[in-house]
């Protein structure tokens, strides 16, 4: 059983020898990086570097740190709030805070004054986006996956309290899934939605998802599929409150607990 | 009596006659180009004219041509130039090569003197401001006379493609009525068969293979794959019509049989094809200009020609950057900006390679650098903000129009800009005001709130969801010299207008310069 997060796939197997890998090299791990959650009203810090290039910056009240929390996959508003998950890493401050990454930032419906300030001599950076998180037109031809083929399962992830399917993310999980159940002709497509109904507890306040996200979350994933082309009668499409997080190498458990899982069976 | 080519106030239909003639005697038609010879421009239904392989007209800025490339056509009988139904209008009738296959403002003012308002584009359904008005009177026309709109009067609560009824996120209430149309008791909100009337541009006949094109899979500002039409099997573009009401251009044709030309019943299977051929073989753009010259000249590719020869729906990128049409007029790299004349007709045939033509051309070529390169903060906008991009995020005209050729959103380009929501709408007393209030529990418009006032619903006319509101389908930005006035309600009188709302509403602070090159670049797609 391989299991698909995102875009990257690690067996058992895999693990184990990155693992050794990993011990050789170091005498001791590093102690993991403590993730940061807390609840801010955004800034925005217009360094130029060309287009999609601003800053995102945010003070965490009861550490009194300010992050860089741009590195997300969706981006701040400012006039809202935004609950920020991250994991401090060791990158040089370009924009005027601690970077986070990987960090997730959820736009929460709460406002909060809409501030925006001026480089004040930080660089920012420049816009990327990885080559993996953009499909290519539709005029590529493409190759379908070629067998052998066995049972797979992808994972979506959401923002919080969110069932968008977001840009230059989940379409590529969804074509792969889409073009992988095709090709191999699967028997059957679990599609899950779960939503993070336990209570979170964040710079004072008790966030919690609606159970309904679950629902919505799978509907958006299966209409998605159907629409590439997947046979909705080998769907069976159903919604789980509460889930475990799932092991991830990012750090970060909380945000795992958001997503829809599509598994294929042969 | 045919209506005359009348160019802008400063310029007489003699004028506008030498200065057509003077363009070809110029060598600047093509060499099978057509042009009527008495100055006619405008195309009645059922005229029998033959629409000929290219065809070309003055227009305010220099010269407007269409390619009908299975041309030449005998209309007689053909339905796109038939009266169809009973309002004696065609497809023609909004659909002018005069004006670019839309409509000008100009023209319809025109055609309003030469007929004393009797043009069957003056029908009382959609031609005037409201059905109940006395028809026989200017002021009952006058949205259509003063901004070129027409009534679209859309069903309440929307029904979906397959005809259910939709259950709106939001309530309606029309807070001021000018039209009388939204308050009637036979064509209102609250009548037999409840509408919303708005005021809407018709939009170009032609280049249509750019707004069928599909570039990718994925709707990006939805987040699910584009839908795909049951009939053929083909994925919809969703960039037909201001509220994309319709997902081909053949549900575009049905829907504009039934409601601006009143037709009874339906078409034959033949006479929809027939439209729909003839559609598909037209290309329009500005081919002259009166001081830059011929546009497909000094190793420019403007004019039709490229617009039929490209392929649509590509993605603009560093390989084939927007607006490479006019890379090489662009200035020696060492060459300091300079004013460049502004095309205006008091210099109608700028002798090729005066000086004047050369900063044109350059002014033209940095407008299409200022369209890629000038970035600013684009603001509170839904459809562009609401999406992962943030809040503001910083891009340039280029990241919406971003489809080669003709400048169109490659991903659907339904945007609230702000051309018909308060508080970002130009004002516009002569316009309808509705106050939409979304239901609690629903998700509120994401940078309005949950109680919007809107002149037009655009979208959300169709979804019925609140984060629609205010957003309408980025149309074609070719032809544009023959075809003002601008935006979806007409609200932008001139190409300059249109640069100063964008100005103003995303503060970028352009230069006196950086607009009226961008008015330059404009002038000749």
């Amino acid at each position: 059983m391989t299991i698909r997060r995102g875009f990257g796939t690690m067996s058992v197997r895999g693990t184990v020898l990155f693992s050794l890998a990993a011990a050789l090299c170091y005498a001791a791990d590093p102690p993991a990086p403590k993730p940061v959650s807390f609840i801010a009203c955004p800034v925005y810090r217009d360094t130029n570097q060309g287009r999609k290039s601003g800053c995102w910056v945010a003070d965490d009240h009861e550490s009194g740190a300010r992050y860089d929390i741009g590195g997300g996959r969706a981006k701040p508003q400012i006039g809202h709030e935004v609950l920020v998950e991250g994991v401090v890493a060791n990158s040089p401050d370009v924009c005027g805070g601690t970077v986070l990454a990987p960090v997730y930032t959820a736009v929460l419906e709460t406002r909060c004054p809409a501030v925006m300030l001026p480089p004040e001599n930080y660089p920012g950076r420049a816009f990327q986006v990885s080559a993996k998180s953009v499909l290519p037109p539709m005029d590529v031809e493409r190759p379908l996956p070629p067998p052998p083929y066995e049972s797979q399962q992808w994972v979506i992830q959401f923002n919080f309290q969110s069932d968008f399917l977001l840009y230059q993310y989940s379409e590529v999980i969804l074509d792969t899934a889409a073009r992988y159940i095709k090709a191999s002709g699967a028997k059957r497509i679990l599609v899950t939605g779960y939503a993070a109904t336990k209570d979170m507890h964040v710079s004072g306040r008790t966030l919690s998802e609606p159970s309904a996200l679950a629902k919505t979350r799978a509907a958006s994933v299966a209409e998605a599929l159907r629409r590439l082309g997947v046979d909705p009668r080998l769907m069976h499409v159903s919604w789980r409150k509460d889930p475990e997080p799932i092991a991830s190498n990012d750090g970060l458990e909380e945000p795992s607990k958001r997503r829809v899982t599509i598994r294929a069976e042969m | 009596m045919p209506a005359k080519r009348t160019v802008g106030a400063a310029i007489s239909a003699g004028l506008a006659a030498f200065l057509l003639s003077a363009a070809f005697s110029a060598g600047w038609g093509a060499a099978d180009s057509a042009t009527p010879a008495d100055g006619e421009t405008w195309w009645s239904p059922g005229g029998g004219r033959e629409f000929p392989p290219s065809l070309s007209y003055a227009d305010e800025r220099g010269i407007i041509t269409t390619l009908n490339l299975k041309g030449p056509t005998d209309t007689r009988g053909h339905p796109f130039f038939s009266p169809l139904g009973t309002n004696g209008r065609a497809c023609i009738s909004c659909h002018q090569p005069a004006d670019g296959m839309s409509l000008s403002a100009r023209d319809i003012q025109a055609r309003w003197q030469a007929t004393n308002g009797k043009d069957p584009v003056f029908a009382a359904i959609d031609g005037s401001n409201c059905p109940s008005l006395p028809q026989d009177q200017r002021a009952s026309h006058s949205l259509l006379l003063e901004r070129g709109t027409f009534r679209v009067a859309r069903p309440w609560p929307p029904v979906d493609a397959d005809g259910k009824k939709i259950v709106p996120q939001f309530d309606i209430d029309v807070v001021r009525d000018p039209t009388g149309c939204n308050t009637s008791a036979v064509y209102g909100l609250h009548g037999k068969n409840p509408a919303v009337s708005v005021f809407r541009r018709p939009r170009p006949a032609t280049n249509l293979k750019y707004l069928t094109a599909v570039g990718f899979v994925f709707e990006p500002k939805n987040g699910f794959p584009l839908p795909i039409d049951p009939e053929s099997g083909q994925r919809m573009s969703g960039n037909l019509l201001a509220d994309s009401r319709a997902g081909t251009l053949k549900l575009q044709l049905l829907d504009a049989m039934r409601t601006h030309l009143e037709t009874e019943g339906n078409l034959d299977p033949e006479q929809i094809q027939r439209i729909l051929d003839f559609e598909a073989q037209l290309y329009t753009a500005q081919s002259v200009d009166y001081v830059g010259g011929k546009l497909d000249d000094g190793g420019a590719h403007g004019g039709p020609e490229t617009l039929a020869l490209s392929k649509p729906g590509v993605l603009k990128s560093s390989k084939d950057i927007q607006w490479v049409e006019y890379s090489p007029w662009a200035a020696p790299a060492t060459a300091s900006p300079v004013s460049a004349t502004t095309n205006t007709a008091s210099a109608p045939t700028t002798p090729a390679g005066s000086d004047a033509q050369r900063l044109f051309r350059e002014s033209v070529a940095r407008g299409a650098a200022i369209f890629r390169e000038r970035t600013f903060l684009i603001s509170d906008s839904s459809g562009l903000n609401s999406m992962n991009f943030g809040n503001p995020t910083r891009d340039s005209c280029n990241f919406c129009h971003n489809m080669t050729r003709t400048g169109m959103d490659v991903a659907p380009g339904q945007v609230d800009l702000g051309t018909t929501n308060e508080p970002f709408a130009d004002s516009a007393p002569d316009l309808p005001l509705f106050k939409l209030t979304c239901h609690a529990g629903e998700t509120p418009h994401p940078f309005l709130g949950a109680v919007i006032y809107t002149h037009d619903p655009g979208f959300a006319l169709t979804t019925g969801r609140c984060v629609d509101i205010g957003k309408i389908t980025m149309q074609s930005m070719r032809g544009l010299a023959a075809r003002a006035p601008y935006f979806s309600n007409g609200s932008a009188r001139t190409l300059r207008d249109v640069i100063e709302f964008y100005n103003r509403r995303y503060n970028i602070a352009l230069t006196e310069q950086e607009k009226q090159d961008l008015t330059n670049l404009m002038s000749v797609l």
